[in-house]
Formats: C-alpha cells, structure tokens, sequence
C-alpha cells in the first residue's frame, strides 16, 4: 500500500513540522511497516550556497576516514557529526559549501564510489530522514519530533519492489532541480518506458526504484520549461498503473493521482494549513476534516508554496 | 424509562475488539454508540443481526462491510467502500464518503449526505444508495441491479458496462459508460423518488424532481469486453 502526506504552513514560519508529520505518518502505519520517511524544509538554516550531506558508512572507523577525506578533497568539511548507527552501518551528516548547485552531484557521485558508503540526501532547503522500521521508532531515533520547518512531505513504506533498506525507502530526489523530492504510493507499470528516454538524456539512475523515476521525470519536465502543474498533468498521461505520490519542487507541492483513481488521496485546507494524505485519520492529526476532499481519478493539484 | 445504550470507545479498542463487542450485543434490542472512531478502519463489519448502531465521528475503510440489518449511523465522513456487500439495513454517513460506496451491495440503503469519490455502486446487485452531493468517476461500473440517487453532478464514464439497474441524477452527467443511456423518468419514477428521498431528509420539489435524468442499459444482454 503505502501512506503519503503532506502539510504547509501557510504563514511560511517555523512550526513544529516534524512533530505534525510524525502524527501524521504514525496514523498511516497500517499502509506500510517497513520503513518511513520525511523531507522537511524551511527550518535548515542554512546559507544559499550551503549543503547538508548525509551519507550512510558502514560501521568502520576507517570509512569514515575516507569520506571526510574525499569530500574535503572538493570542498572543506565546515560541520559534521555522526548520527545513531543502525545495524552495520551509521550517518554521517555533514555541512559543505559549494559556489553552484551544479557542483553537488558531482561530489556525491565521488563520495558513492567509496565501497560501502551511500550518499543518501544532499540538500539546501531540506533535512531529509528516512530509514526502516517504525514511523515512532525512526522519529524517536532521529529527534524528529523537535525538527522545525515550514513544509513537510512523508511516508510509511509498504515494499512491493526494490530493497528494503534505508536507501530506498522515500522521499526520493534527485539533483537535477534543487531540493526536489517525492513521495509515492503505488506502481508505475511502464517504469522502463518512463526510465529510458530519460536516461538517454543524460539521467543517471541509481536504483531500480519507480519512485527514483518518477522525481527523475518531474524533474526534467521541469527543466525543460514545463510548469508544475503542467508537469503533473503529464505525468497522469504518460504513467501508466496505480499511483498518487506528492511532490516538492521550488514552485510548490503538488500531488497527482491516476486516471482510474486506484490509490487513495483527501486534502483539507483552513486558514493555516493545506494537507493532503492517503487517509483521512492522518489528516485529523492537523485539521478540522470536517470539509475534506477526495481526490479525483487522473486529478492533479498544486499548492504554491 | 431510560435507553439501554453500549457505549464504546474506540480509543481503547482494535477494530476487531469493537466488532466483536457489537456483534454480543446485536439483537438484543439494545441502541450502540462508538465514540472517539478516528477513522477506524473496518468498524462494525460483519454484524448480521439487527443493531441500531450510532458511530460519533469519521470511519475510514470498509465501514459497515457485509452487514445485514443494521441500522448504521456515521456522525461524519467515511473512507474508500463503506457500506460494501451489504445484504439489508441502513447505512447514513452524515458527512462525505471516499470511493467504492456501496460497492457490491445486494440489498439495503446507503445514504451519503454530501459528496462521495469515484466508482460509487460498483457492481451493485440490488438494494439503493443515495448521494446528497456529487460523485465521481465511473459510478455504477458493472452494475447489476438496484438504484442509485445522486442529487449533485457526476464524473465521467457514468454506468460503464452496466447491465441491469438504474442511475438517477438530478445535476450533470460528465459523460455515460459503455451500454449506458438516459432515459427520461415516468411520473411514477418521480413519486417514488419523492417518497424515498424524504425519507432521509431530502424533501425535493416536483420541479426539482423535474431536473432527474435516469440512466440505464442500453442492452441487458450479458457482453463481453468492447
């Protein structure tokens, strides 16, 4: 199955963003056990031409070493600490600046060729968390709860293809636009019909996840000049299967959902808050549902944020 | 005399203990009330004896499946199929209801006071369901039988394969479904509409009544694929 859901503040202050998505998130633990997500923004506090890295190293004080090493090789390391470990590997989050976003993946395709290390999230606007297990084990083991920030997407994962692991679980991004990310909850049937004439184009792919090429997709419509709406309306047509996923972009947070309508999506809107989410009972967590949506077969929706 | 009534909260309880706590006391002629739902999934399903059952706030999927008898009342929205495979009784969701309302059903009433999503009476065999607002795609596909009220606008692909039954919508149709078309209502169709929407709280005029379109097969010789 999987669960979705996404919430803006629309005062654009900061809020207690990760204790909202948690809530949220923790609700839609019956749609998927195995692993949970967040990307929250507005409250990183960093510069424009800052970046927070996190990188998964496998528990071996020598690796660690060597990724420090090769990310000071491109530019110096100005903060950094090492998050709790689980199972044989940890994160180490680190801060870095770059003069263009441009130069960003090209590090961290040189810190990927380290042997067992994964770059898991470089990003500006966002702090990205994701790992597997429970929504309350994952926000007890990353203090997600005091995260601020003034938007938010997340997700609890229900694995039907690709890995269970902390890499693949959701939100996705890519490099192609900054600080993009998806969440997702179903199938795109047609995944290599999407995937090859993007990755004839220059789109390096690092898994065989659909959810990789759906944000790889966004992305590049986006970068192409499509609105992002427009996008999203593409999207519907050229995916095939049953999805509905929510997107971050620098233009706002969108959500689309398939032209039959086989996954679920509600939004609800008050003078504070826009939400969306799979189910009504994580909705609740954060507005009044007595004026819910649903979202229609093939309908695509975006909040300017 | 004051009423037996159960109460159960919901908060403190899976869905599997409140249904089987239902389902101990239907029959008995006691009143139900489940509090603090927080859009639980599959609340009151499977009760097949008579209970007068009040649910104070939103349910979410499957609320009310494979009941026979019942009569339910959901004080707020419901999720994706409530009311689905129901045999006989009433289902009232106050508020709005996610897709796949009364899907299946073989007999009864579903009523959604406002609007529901998409697919409403999906392969309905028997029985009614009233919408009070709009509904969405593809409502009454692969419908067999019953009727089916909508007092709002719906989606497009209305009735698809439809194969016994009838639609009666009073707002505008997107667009109809394989072997679907509208038909123009007879006097004795408006008076019973009247009759089975005041029921509920509906209380149309015959000009409004005017304004229904009724939907039904074209052929109701069985087919296969188109």
């Amino acid at each position: 199955m999987c669960g979705i859901a996404g919430i803006v503040y629309k005062d654009k202050k900061l809020h207690n963003i990760g204790n909202d998505m948690t809530n949220m998130l923790h609700e839609l633990q019956h749609r998927g056990p195995d692993s949970a997500g967040y990307a929250i923004y507005g409250g990183t506090g960093l510069k424009k031409n800052e970046y927070i890295l996190k990188i998964q190293v496998k528990e071996e004080q020598r690796l660690l070493e060597t990724v420090k090493d090769a990310v000071n090789m491109i530019t110096p390391i100005q903060s950094d600490e090492v998050l709790p470990s689980v199972g044989d590997s940890f994160i180490y989050k680190c801060k870095i600046e770059l003069d263009n976003f441009s130069e960003l993946k090209p590090l961290i395709s040189q810190v990927d060729t380290i042997d067992d290390v994964i770059v898991l999230n470089g990003s500006q606007a966002f702090e990205m968390i994701k790992d597997v297990g429970s929504v309350l084990d994952i926000a007890d083991r990353y203090d997600v709860r005091n995260v601020r920030g003034t938007h938010a997407i997340g997700h609890t994962r229900f694995s039907t293809e690709s890995g269970v692991d902390r890499y693949h679980a959701h939100p996705f991004q890519t490099y192609i636009i900054r600080d993009i990310s998806v969440v997702h909850n179903g199938q795109i049937t047609n995944y290599w019909k999407v995937r090859d004439p993007l990755e004839r184009k220059g789109h390096i792919f690092e898994t065989f996840n659909d959810t990789e090429c759906l944000v790889h997709y966004i992305a590049d419509k986006l970068d192409t000049g499509y609105s992002l709406e427009e996008a999203l309306e593409q999207s519907v047509e050229d995916m095939d299967g049953p999805f509905s996923y929510i997107i971050r972009t620098p233009q706002g947070i969108g959500i689309a959902k398939d032209k039959l309508g086989l996954r679920p999506g509600v939004m609800a809107e008050t003078d504070d808050v826009f939400a969306i989410a799979s189910e009504e009972v994580s909705l609740g967590q954060v507005v009044d549902t007595h004026n819910i949506e649903q979202i229609s077969p093939g309908e695509v929706m975006v909040y300017e944020i | 005399m004051s009423e037996d009534i159960i109460e159960l909260d919901a908060s403190t309880l899976t869905p599997r203990e409140i249904n089987s706590k239902v389902k101990e006391n239907a029959g008995k002629g006691s009143k139900i009330l489940i509090k603090n739902p927080n859009a639980m999934h599959y609340l009151v399903a499977g009760v097949v004896d008579e209970a007068d059952i009040k649910i104070d706030g939103s349910v979410g999927y499957f609320a009310g499946t494979m009941c026979d008898g019942s009569k339910i009342k959901i004080n707020g929205n419901a999720g994706w199929f409530v009311g689905d495979n129901l045999t006989d009784g009433e289902i009232i969701v106050e508020g709005t209801a996610g897709d796949g309302a009364g899907q299946g059903i073989y007999g009864g009433t579903v009523v959604v006071r406002k609007s529901v999503g998409s697919r409403t009476g999906e392969i309905m065999k028997n029985g009614t369901i009233i919408i009070g607002g709009n509904s969405g795609f593809m409502t009454g596909i692969f419908m067999m039988g019953g009727r089916m009220i909508i007092l709002g606008d719906v989606g497009e692909d209305l009735a698809e394969s439809i194969i016994r039954g009838e639609i009666y919508v009073k707002g505008k149709i997107s667009s109809l479904g394989y072997n679907a078309k509208i038909v123009k209502p007879t006097d004795e169709d408006k008076e019973t509409l009247k009759k089975d929407l005041a029921k509920y709280g509906f209380n149309l005029s015959y000009k409004e009544l005017d304004e229904f379109k009724k939907v039904v097969p074209e052929s109701k010789r069985p087919f296969y694929g188109h």
